[in-house]
């Protein structure tokens, strides 16, 4: 079997409040001195597969994908560091967001070159969404542009009769499905595919796997079009949302008067804000 | 009251001596009994020499004078050994009566088998005869004692074998038959020296009355081949039994490593090792396989661990035991994976990381790193780098390790800082204190030192207090500082300790490459374990660096005079009562135990006292080796064992000089104070209260 895993690198979520700062003419987080990583939920979707390719018994092939800039060698080498069979990086010059539709259509390009190359993926694993924006569109349209059937939330994949066992988040519980390959599932988290950390040895080796270069002209892709043509939604302004803190003491001269009175304070205030 | 010869005219001094083989026959018996002896115990050396030798190699002969003094104190002087007074008592009586005694041998040998007759005279007489006598009785009663607390009083760090209990009721029958073999030939040949023989000469009194000589001379014969027999049993006992130490420790203390616990660590070669960290004897040095068979089981190191003394399974004591085990009993196919066929003929390599052994992942991931088990053992065994070695292998080969480990190695990897989740960035504590960035100055060469802040420093709110009052202080002192900013890293210490050497020298060598950029030659820095990395670790990566901990660096103005300690003294403290705690890589590790204490004897005249364990014999606040990232068990709290005795000592102040041992010792602190106001403050944060201008008070 085939797997093939879709990873984005994104400005660490983790950064200090003040280190988080905005360009509000580019409408987009400035870099500063934060740190770029992998978005978690992609992390989750290595791991995912990894456990697949561990539990199967015939031979499964993981490969990981990326669009992003060259920086992002960085999440694929990890990924090859914790033991995905090939990587590969779409270049992405200059375009510093695009959205769910352009990426979707980039990684869709990506994997039928690919697909032209080595043989059909059985199953393409998408992160749930992404730290920085969190649109959580991409697997969607990336099924879309594939034309194959998609499932979200998915948790774990295991390998079935004939095909492969889904387990699934729902809000009413978690729901089993029975899957034909080919199919795109987006991974979210759980207490059983937290990212592995990878050995020594494999982190070394990691550098010496070779790594796919494309470039959007590799894929006959016009990045001006990529840029401007597929946006879905338009960013009017991004701001840091001011966190204001007002203190008010309850007066009074007895613990009855104190209480009594923030009583009457905390209806006041729910009353004002509706 | 002695029994004096009766042939008064012989008595000249001078011709004083005995007959070597009195009463007995058959002498020749004697040699031809010394061959096996000697064969077995030299069999058994050479096995043990033989297993050694499969170590890697080390350099452990260098510095020969170093070694020898090192020698001196601590093997033959018996420096650490006596620093535990029972135990250094009796082992003291035990181990100069068989010096002696050795010598005594030797000379009857000498005076018996060459042309040489040295044993008559004065000589006879003093040393051979009342000398002899003495310190035979020092071995009479230091097995006594050794097997009182053995026996009975059974404290808890020592291991009970049958072995250890045969060797006291061995060296105790060879010495009390030595002494009645002795009394019997005072009485049966009414030897006219006896007085020089008190102990004998006792034996001689006491039997008189109650054996006639023919039974005494019988008697004699008999004790005399038992004693032989025993004695040279016992011989080639030796190698086999922790008797061996007699010889393993001198040799083990000789190649002691000289260059501090601090740069006790060793490096990997990435490109070369085969394995990553150790999981097989055949990994570890010939000096480590020494260490193994040099324990004497005394079970200092696990008495004084601060993760055993809270109870969990790590007992620096049973990994060196278990691991001899190892050693011994699986000894060939040891040698067998060493020669290349595979550990147990299957071309498997044994294992020594067990869950079923001392060696378990649970035990190797408590260690602190605190090295009080080398600091302890007497014998200079290097138990906490063998942990890191292990440790290593874990983290390096199996991706092996505690949940909080991995968070923290996580987010050295992708944010070069260990914790994770902080809300602030490298530059956040310097608002307001206009502090030069390396970066951003026209000539970074300009600053006299850079102050290294350390993650701990700048990223934990309550450590960014200490960095803002060394920072002013410095500023006070018209220093020329910078600081590095944005672009310090972790120097890797939390990486190395946990066993992640990789990550380590990665930060490392950006660190260096950093510094090299800057020119940077002095540093200073408020954390003991950066103070560390660069004092000993750093030079391998090419960086060598003048290194201060912010408390000498301090101590050194105020020395100078740079940073005028006049409004120190003005009392204003005088009303506190600080104990100061020693971080372990400052103290223990590097050897600094007196710039913290002279600092603090400047604070406002507030008066010092000691914890009971402090100094070289500190004990760790539990924040070492990576287990700052790690949630003790409630009840398995090494930070609040070590705040208990800080409470204990009445002080109303614990002083730190490490942002560690400060988060540990708050949360310690914090729950053993009671109704007490105790306050933890790191000594830069003291000495800026007494010396900072008025109205500075806080900085
Ligand atoms: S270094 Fe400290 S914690 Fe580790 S084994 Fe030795 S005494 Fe115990
Ligand atoms: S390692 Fe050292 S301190 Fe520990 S039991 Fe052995 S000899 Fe004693």
């Amino acid at each position: 079997m085939k797997l093939l895993v879709c990873l984005k690198q994104i400005l660490d979520p983790d950064v200090p409040a003040r280190d988080f700062q905005i360009d509000p003419a580019a409408k987009a987080a400035r870099r500063g001195g934060a740190n770029l990583v992998t978005n978690i939920f992609c992390e989750n979707a290595v791991e995912t597969a990894l456990q697949f390719r561990e539990a199967a018994t015939g031979e499964v092939k993981i490969t990981a994908l990326c669009y992003g800039e060259s920086s992002a060698e960085d999440c694929l080498r990890k990924a090859m560091a914790m033991t995905v069979d090939e990587a590969c990086l779409v270049e992405r010059d200059g375009n510093t967001n695009p959205d769910a539709a352009a990426v979707g259509r980039v990684l869709a390009a990506a994997i039928r070159r690919l697909e032209q190359d080595g043989g059909p993926f059985d199953a393409v694993l998408v992160g749930r969404e992404s730290g920085d924006w969190g649109v959580g569109q991409t697997g969607g349209l990336l099924a879309e542009e594939l034309g194959r059937p998609a499932l979200g939330f998915v948790e774990s994949l295991q390998p079935g009769n004939g095909g492969v066992t889904l387990r699934r988040q729902t809000d009413v519980g978690i729901e089993v499905a029975e899957a034909e390959p080919p199919f795109l599932v987006t991974i979210t988290n759980n207490e059983d595919n937290v990212p592995r950390i990878p050995k020594t040895r494999d982190v070394m080796m990691s550098y010496r796997k070779p790594l796919q270069k494309l470039s959007l002209a590799d894929l006959e892709l016009d990045s001006e079009e990529i840029r401007t043509g597929s946006s879905i939604f338009e960013v009017e302004e991004i701001f840091i949302p001011a966190d204001e803190v007002e203190c008010e003491l309850a007066e009074g001269d007895t613990l009855e008067e104190r209480v009594d009175q923030l009583a009457k304070r905390i209806h006041e205030v729910v009353a004002s804000i509706g | 009251m002695f029994r004096v010869g009766g042939t008064v005219p012989l008595m000249d001094p001078t011709q004083a001596t005995r007959e070597v083989f009195w009463n007995i026959e058959y002498t020749w018996l004697v040699y031809v009994l010394m061959v096996p002896t000697l064969a077995v115990f030299g069999w058994g050396f050479w096995l043990k020499i033989r297993r050694w030798r499969a170590g890697q190699p080390a350099i452990r002969f260098d510095r020969p004078a170093e070694r020898l003094q090192l020698f001196l104190r601590n093997a033959v002087g018996q420096g650490r050994t006596i620093k535990r007074r029972y135990a250094g008592v009796f082992h003291t009586l035990v181990y100069t009566g068989f010096i002696v005694l050795f010598l005594a041998t030797t000379v009857v040998a000498i005076h018996h088998d060459t042309p040489l007759h040295i044993m008559k005279g004065h000589f006879y007489l003093i040393f051979q005869s009342l000398i002899v006598d003495i310190f035979g009785l020092f071995v009479l009663v230091g097995v006594a004692l050794a097997a009182i607390r053995r026996w009975i009083s059974k404290p808890k760090l020592l291991v009970y074998t049958d072995e250890a209990s045969w060797i006291l009721v061995t060296i105790f029958v060879m010495a009390l038959t030595g002494f009645m073999i002795e009394g019997w030939r005072i009485a049966v040949t009414d030897d006219p020296w006896a007085a020089w023989s008190p102990i004998g000469n006792l034996f001689a009194l006491a039997s008189d009355p109650l054996m006639s000589d023919a039974a005494m001379q019988t008697g004699h014969v008999a004790i005399w081949w038992f004693h032989l027999v025993v004695a040279f049993g016992w011989i080639a006992w030796v190698p086999f039994s922790k008797m061996s130490h007699v010889f393993t420790a001198p040799l083990n203390i000789f190649t002691a490593n000289l260059d501090g616990y601090g740069g006790s660590l060793k490096t990997i070669d990435f490109e070369a090792a085969e394995r990553f960290g150790i999981n097989h004897l055949g990994d570890f040095t010939w000096k480590d396989l020494l260490d193994f068979d040099a324990c004497t089981e005394c079970g200092r190191c696990t008495d004084v661990c601060p993760a055993n003394t809270v109870g969990k399974s790590l007992s620096p004591r049973d990994i060196i035991l278990d691991l001899q085990g190892l050693m011994h009993k699986r000894g060939d196919e040891f040698l067998g994976a060493v020669d290349g066929d595979g550990g147990n003929g299957s071309g498997e390599l044994l294992p020594i990381i067990d869950q079923k052994t001392a060696v378990s992942p649970e035990a190797l991931f408590a260690c602190t790193t605190c090295a009080a088990c080398m600091e302890a053992c007497p014998v200079h065994i290097e138990q906490m780098p063998k942990i890191v070695d292990a440790r290593r292998y874990l983290v390096m080969e199996e991706a092996d390790f505690p949940e909080g480990m991995m968070d923290m190695m996580n987010s050295l990897e992708s944010r070069q800082h260990p914790f994770a989740g902080t809300q602030f960035s490298r530059v956040d504590w310097t608002e307001g204190l206009d502090i030069d960035v390396m970066a951003e100055m026209d000539d970074p060469h300009e600053a006299e030192v850079l102050m290294w802040v350390g993650c701990g420093g700048a990223l934990v709110e309550r450590n960014r207090n200490t960095v803002r009052a060394t920072a002013k202080l410095l500023q006070k002192a018209g220093v020329k500082f910078a600081i590095l900013g944005r672009e310090e890293s972790c120097t890797g210490d939390p990486a190395r300790r946990v066993g992640n050497e990789f990550l380590f020298e990665m930060l490392a060598k950006g660190n260096v490459e950093t510094m090299q950029r800057y020119g940077v030659r002095k540093v200073v820095t408020s954390c003991p374990h950066c103070f560390n990395s660069f004092r000993n670790e750093y030079p391998h990566f090419g960086g060598r660096y003048e290194v201060y901990h912010h408390t000498q660096f301090l101590d050194q103005l105020l020395e100078s005079g740079r940073l005028d300690g006049h409004d120190a003294a003005d009392g204003s403290n005088g009303s506190s009562t600080i104990t100061f705690h020693d971080p372990c890589y400052l103290g223990r590790h590097n050897g600094e135990y007196e710039a913290p204490r002279n600092l603090l004897a400047k604070v406002g005249g507030a008066r010092q006292v000691e914890m009971q364990r402090s100094r070289n014999t500190s004990f760790c606040c539990g924040g070492g080796g990576g287990m700052a990232f790690v949630d003790e068990p409630p009840d398995q709290r090494v930070n609040q064992e070590r705040a208990q005795e800080a409470v204990d000592t009445g002080a109303d102040v614990v002083a730190v000089g490490c942002p560690f041992c400060a988060t540990m010792l708050d949360d310690g602190v914090n729950a053993r104070r009671g109704d007490r106001e105790v306050k933890v403050k790191d000594v830069a944060e003291l000495l800026w209260d007494a010396v900072g201008e008025p109205g500075q008070a806080a900085p």
